[in-house]
């Protein structure tokens, strides 16, 4: 063989093996549970099950996780953290209340909290001896001052959402909520942002700097942030934290947060041993993961939640403001085939109403009255309307009804909207795809730039819907008046609907709560302002050496779901070495 | 003189061509839809009276014009602004993240010539033998292949499969050179192996066809070595059309930058003007472009002055 053969072959065999690792992801891809998985009720594999047996946690180390996005900003008032944000801010920052397995809220930071009769007024004692990073103390007054001078002044995301609540300092660990409404979701706005304290002294130092130099009263102290780069946390010495046993958190010695964009990036950096964990949104990652940890030496802890696939109706907007149409959309469509294009088939189940099965909101009542896959049903309703001589949109008899699926240009959306393209046209209906960036695309659904102010822009959208937030707090912003409720994007409002949010408003008693949100749940299975693509599996994916990732508990021991919405509770984090 | 009015008609120019740029930019962000406003406030907690209070405040109300106009105004002070959406300035952020690309597509250069010179120069000398033949089915392969595509396999085999380097992140230089080396070479060879692939077609039809030259078979009728006619007689007369296309090619690179410093995870320039782009964030995506323009005019310049150093004939 001469030397420029060799050379050659050596040449094909380098191209060879770069195909193979691209073909070999793609047929990996290609053989995940299918239909026959599904068929078995294989689901979301549910983090509890898989924890190992993790032993006495140990002391030191450092590890670096992955994020699936940067956060603009550490300021409550200016930050918008996402569920990548909270990671960060679980490690920064500690919550005055936190949401529990049980979907109650429990004190954290707050020693206990008390709300009045009408829910207008929330008192609160705060825990004694907490410091911040910089030495300056946790109290009520540094609460109204959070709360006055960067929570709610012009400019602040925050304003809107704590429009009409003040704080009322009635002693140095005590203070007030006062509501101009009363609300028994309160604490509910706690669990974000305006919910996590931070030092006055350090940010008014920090002046506009104060975003990227947070100092809270969390597990570890700031150390350095290099946008879109890494930030750099180390163990906070002084912590006020133990775990159940009594021994001192956090464990780690320091944590390095890397915002890794792209989700295959993010997860070949795990199997890669770039990064220690990672947390994904993608079902796709999630399925990709389980044959990283299929593999061995990684765990993946994977959690279903009520934030769904979905798509959005504009029931202003003829055709679409008649119920007949908006129910045929959806009995035109077999769900569990939308789900095996999003290749979550196996991994996620078909969707029915707002909450998922582990909710404590979920309703078996409104998951009977969901609507089936029925192509025949859908082709009745639609000739009805068609043939209807008051049929909405003012078109005559016989006319086909046209408009418009909008989503944005991924391609797993993309496919999607063929295959929703697909199922429509068979029943008559002419369908075209439009495709906006994601921007663009939550600017015409939510209709900003409209008059009326907030009237959506657009025919049918897919969208995402749902989350752990109560049901009053989600249901008020996606069905409250139009014209000032920006997340009502499907311009829905019903009067029996209202009434019965303004009953929830005011309704402490769990069970009568759950009895309300299954009506409401029964009226939208049928008005179908909106419909499901299927429930959104998430998941944090470790390597083995990490621990506690199902540990977190609240000072007061109750369990908090550690692989809830991928937010990696980093106090509990620890190294087997 | 004539160097001075020299320079100085390219500075002319430097300023008409940012001025185009900036506004064509402004234009297109303005048609994009989308809304600074609620990207900043978040649709969580956007209320109609926040939504309008902000874009008062960072003047979204203002007809086209008077936005384009205030942040030209504000460019001419040396003020590039702030970012809507993070309110670090940008003239900073661009700051921190020009290393990061500059470097990324410097060692791309740098990869794509070391391959490419050596390959065109024999591929030249064996032209239309087999070796050539075989070298422009891989160049031509390589040039087909995106390079985002080429990235991920890079990223796979190299670090997932074999380990070799990291598969995402960065290093500075100043932290750590080894590492530095370490984050920037996928990242390069991601954007260098397309590049290679130009240069070498390019740098090989120009040898050929210099290789006919009379000078070249005086040297070959003396005696001279084979390398050293290539190297030293062929290869120099031989790289102008190469030096126009690494100038031309810069637009490219930047480019490719930006997705691939997305899949590598890199705080560069490309991922910064992505993300201001999807988050609507005007004077981030501007003051980026701007630089980017700024920089590829410079470089089409240094291009210029490079022809005459090859060949002092040549009048800038």
């Amino acid at each position: 063989m001469t030397p420029l053969r060799r050379r050659l072959l050596a040449m094909l065999a380098i191209l060879a093996v770069l195909l193979s690792a691209c073909g070999g992801d793609d047929d990996d891809g290609a053989t995940g549970p299918g239909d026959d998985s599904q068929a078995s009720g294989e689901g979301v594999r549910e983090a509890e099950e898989d924890a190992p047996d993790e032993g006495e946690p140990q002391y030191g180390g450092s590890i670096t996780i992955g994020l699936e996005a940067e956060t603009n900003g550490w300021l409550p008032g200016t930050s918008q953290p996402a569920n990548a944000g909270y990671v960060v801010y679980s490690a920064i920052y500690d919550p005055l209340v936190a949401r529990v397995e049980d979907g109650s809220i429990q004190p954290y930071l707050a020693e206990s909290f008390e709300p009045n009769e009408d829910y207008t007024r929330w008192s609160f004692t705060l825990r004694d001896g907490i410091t911040f990073h910089d030495g300056t103390a946790l109290t009520a007054e540094v609460i109204k001052r959070n709360w006055d001078e960067y929570l709610t002044v012009d400019g602040a995301n925050t304003k809107g959402a704590l429009e009409g609540i003040t704080v009322e300092v009635t002693g140095p660990l005590t203070y007030d909520y006062v509501l101009d409404k009363g609300d028994a979701a309160f604490l509910d706005t706690l669990t974000t942002t305006p919910g996590f304290p931070f030092s006055v002294e350090a940010a008014a130092a920090a002046g506009e700097d104060a975003g990227s130099r947070p100092v809270g009263t969390g597990p570890f102290v700031f150390e350095s942030w290099t946008r879109d780069g890494q930030l750099v946390v180390t163990r906070n010495e002084g912590y006020w934290r133990t775990d159940e046993k009594g021994n001192q958190l956090p464990y780690l010695d320091r944590i390095t947060f890397r915002p890794i964009t792209d989700e295959d990036t993010r997860l070949d950096s795990v199997a890669s041993g770039d990064i220690d964990l990672m947390q994904t949104l993608r079902q796709s990652i999630v399925r990709r993961a389980r044959e990283v940890v299929d593999g061995g030496g990684f765990n993946s802890y994977e959690w279903l939640g009520n934030n769904g696939g979905a798509g959005i109706i504009n029931t202003m907007k003829p055709p679409f403001d008649d119920v007949r149409v908006r129910q045929a959309l959806v009995y035109a469509v077999d769900q569990e085939q939308m789900i095996e294009v999003l290749g979550g088939t196996g991994i996620t189940p078909p969707q029915t109403q707002w909450f998922t099965e582990d909710s404590p909101w979920y309703s078996e009542a409104a998951a009977d009255a969901w609507i089936p896959y029925d192509p025949d049903k859908a082709q009745e309703l639609l000739d009805s309307y068609i043939n209807d001589p008051e049929r909405s949109d003012g078109q005559p008899v016989g006319t086909p009804i046209r408009f418009t699926y909008d989503c944005p240009p991924d391609p797993s959306l993309v496919e999607l909207s063929q295959a929703y393209q697909a199922f429509w046209q068979q029943v008559g209906l002419e369908v075209n795809l439009d495709s906006k960036e994601q921007s663009a695309h939550i600017t015409q659904g939510i209709g900003t730039e409209n008059d009326p102010f907030l009237r959506a822009d657009y025919d049918v959208q897919c969208w995402r819907l749902g989350s752990e937030a109560d049901p009053y707090s989600v249901w008020n912003s996606a069905f409250g008046p139009v014209e000032t409720e920006v997340l009502n994007v499907s311009d829905y409002t019903h009067p029996d609907i209202t009434a019965k949010l303004e009953e929830m408003r005011l309704e402490g008693d769990l069970e009568a709560r759950k009895a309300l949100v299954e009506e409401i749940s029964l009226i939208l299975a049928e008005e179908v302002p909106n419909f499901w693509t299927g429930g959104t599996a998430t998941a944090i994916v470790a390597r083995e050496g990490v621990k506690g990732i199902l540990s977190p508990t609240t000072p007061d021991g109750q369990e908090i779901d550690g692989a809830a919405n991928a937010i990696i509770r980093t106090p509990f984090l620890w190294l087997a070495q | 003189m004539s160097v001075l009015r020299r320079i100085a008609g390219r500075l002319v120019v430097l300023a008409a061509v940012l001025l185009a740029v900036s506004f064509l930019t402004f234009a297109m962000l303005n048609v994009l839809g989308g809304d600074p406003a609620l990207a900043i406030v978040g649709a969580d907690n956007a209320d109609p009276e926040t939504l309008d209070q902000v874009r008062e405040e960072l003047g979204l109300n203002d007809s086209f014009l008077e936005q384009y106009t205030s942040w030209v105004g504000g460019v001419l002070e040396g003020d590039l602004g702030r970012s809507y959406k993070t309110k670090q300035p940008v003239a900073e952020a661009i700051g921190e993240r020009v290393p990061v690309t500059a470097q990324v597509g410097l060692l791309a250069i740098v990869l794509a010539l070391v391959l490419a010179v050596p390959l065109a120069v024999w591929t030249a000398y064996r032209s239309g033998t087999k070796v050539d033949k075989g070298a422009s089915v891989a160049t031509f392969g390589l040039l087909s292949i995106p390079n985002f595509l080429l990235a991920y396999w890079l990223g796979y085999l190299v670090s997932v499969q074999l380990g070799w380097l990291p598969r995402s992140g960065w290093v500075r230089l100043s932290a750590d050179p080894v590492g530095n080396l370490k984050t920037a070479l996928l990242p390069a060879l991601s954007l260098a192996i397309a590049e290679m692939a130009v240069y070498t077609r390019i740098l090989r039809s120009d040898i050929i066809q210099t290789l006919q030259e009379d000078y070249l078979l005086l040297a070959r009728a003396k005696g001279l070595s084979t390398r050293r006619i290539l190297f030293a007689h062929a290869l120099r007369p031989s790289t102008l059309s190469l030096m126009t296309v690494i100038g031309v090619q810069f637009g490219a690179l930047i480019g490719g930058s930006i997705i691939v410093e997305q899949i590598f995870a890199l705080p560069g320039m490309g991922s910064y003007l992505l993300n201001a782009i999807y988050e609507r964030d005007y004077i981030v995506v501007q003051g980026v472009v701007l630089v980017i323009a700024a920089s590829f005019v410079i470089v089409n310049f240094a291009v210029d002055i490079a022809y005459r150093l090859l060949d002092p004939r040549i009048k800038v």
